[in-house]
């Protein structure tokens, strides 16, 4: 005798403090939040999936000139020097400090390039509705990013550098700084326009098909 | 706890929800799957509370040579001049440049400390079953969790400073061994947050009723 499996899909744990709930039936832009704890429980964003290929593919555009074009330039005594994000993971690395260049290549490089690219390749399958095995796994991978992008920290920084420098030379803005502005945003707007639990119902429902 | 409305938690039911794919699972034995998107999945993270502070005694343990260490050289017409965090927060107020050396003890200083401290206040409830407010205590983690980036602040600083000021032999900025420290202190405590469960501070809520 084997004990018939039930099924818990209509309901929802709150992801904060573990409180049981109906799932509910959310309209575009509607969210629910957990009457135990009031932390969000769920969220039905508008537009998802078109909203999320059209910024994640600006941001992938943006990306190019945000690492290889000059952020800030300084110049004092009739010397001048200027450095993109490239410059400064390249000077960590003749310095021998391999750590922070790593952590920086990673953080405000990698991250945020495999976040985008992730996002635009699932909204893609989905939309042409081709879900695979593979996808699934590939999405599951994709909630570790989102607290390992630092492109806001990095932005902070160079203001603060900025800061910092104006005492010593004559600063001037690069066009890499108007991109990296922008791919900022960009990445921003995708953890705003991207809906996990729609995406998550969408690969569910495929894969049983 | 009257004015809390009775909510039967996932835990209760014998039910663990996937943090990747928010489903709920029938938990019947170790190491089981989900079964939408075959991540390991339980109750509660696996020994969360242990991870945590493990990472955290790390976080702390770096936090010594990231301060005791100079993060940044600076070379000025042949004489160089090593600074760590708080000297050259002191440098900043000796010239008076308060908002900068306001941001940089914040950022540098008082968030990484606090958030240590906070950590170590999360798994310290947890462990004695405290009944401060799981509300309040969850506000604290999120804030843990939120600071986290931030403290890399001045890693990046440090790093565009030293790609930017090169000018020739006249002066110029190089990074110090405090940098690596610091960074990986940073990194520790936000291992520290991922590890941490928060359904945990709800847990003993539970246990009285
Ligand atoms: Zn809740
Ligand atoms: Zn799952």
């Amino acid at each position: 005798m084997s004990v018939e499996p039930v099924s818990y899909d209509h309901m929802i744990a709150c992801p904060q403090c573990d409180g049981l709930s109906t799932k509910p039936l959310l309209m575009e832009g509607q969210k629910a939040v957990c009457k135990r704890c009031g932390g969000k429980v769920m969220e039905r964003k508008r537009d998802p999936i078109r909203r999320t290929l059209a910024v994640a593919l600006a941001g992938l555009l943006l990306l190019l000139p945000a690492t290889v074009l000059p952020l800030i330039g300084v110049s004092a005594v009739g010397l001048f020097n200027q450095a993109s994000l490239l410059d400064c993971i390249a000077i960590l690395i003749a310095n021998d400090y391999h750590l922070i260049a790593v952590s920086l290549t990673i953080f405000t490089l990698a991250v945020p390039v495999i976040r985008l690219l992730a996002a635009l390749y699932i909204s893609w399958c989905i939309r042409t509705k081709r879900i695979t095995p593979a996808l699934v796994h590939f999405f599951r991978s994709y909630h570790q990013l989102d607290s390992w992008t630092m492109l806001h920290v990095f932005l902070l920084g160079i203001m603060v550098s900025m800061y910092k420098l104006v005492a010593l030379a004559e600063l001037s803005i690069g066009l890499g700084l108007v991109a990296f502005i922008l791919l900022l945003i960009c990445s921003t707007l995708v953890s705003v326009t991207l809906d996990k639990h729609y995406i998550w119902e969408q690969l569910e429902n495929g894969c049983e098909q | 706890m009257s004015s809390e409305p009775q909510v039967k938690t996932a835990k209760q039911a014998g039910l663990g929800q996937c943090l990747k794919c928010h489903k709920l699972n029938v938990i019947t034995h170790k190491d089981q799957r989900c079964s939408c998107c075959q991540a390991k999945i339980s109750l509660r993270k696996y020994r969360s509370l242990e991870y945590t502070l493990a990472w955290t005694i790390a976080a702390i343990i770096a936090f010594f040579p990231a301060n005791l260490y100079p993060i940044m050289i600076f070379t000025s017409l042949g004489s160089p001049e090593a600074s760590t965090i708080l000297s050259g927060i002191e440098t900043f107020i000796k010239l008076g440049m308060y908002p900068v050396a306001l941001v940089v003890f914040i950022a540098s200083f008082i968030v990484p400390l606090g958030k240590m401290l906070g950590l170590l206040i999360l798994i310290i409830t947890v462990k004695t079953g405290s009944k401060v407010d799981p509300k309040h205590r969850t506000q604290l983690y999120h804030l843990v969790e939120f600071l986290g980036p931030w403290s890399m602040l001045d890693v990046f600083v440090v790093a565009l400073m030293a790609a930017v000021v090169n000018l020739g032999f006249i002066t110029s900025i190089e990074a110090g061994p405090g940098i690596s420290y610091f960074a990986l202190m940073v990194i520790f405590t936000m291992f520290a947050a991922e590890s941490f469960d928060p359904r945990l501070l709800w847990d003993n809520l539970n246990n009285d009723d």
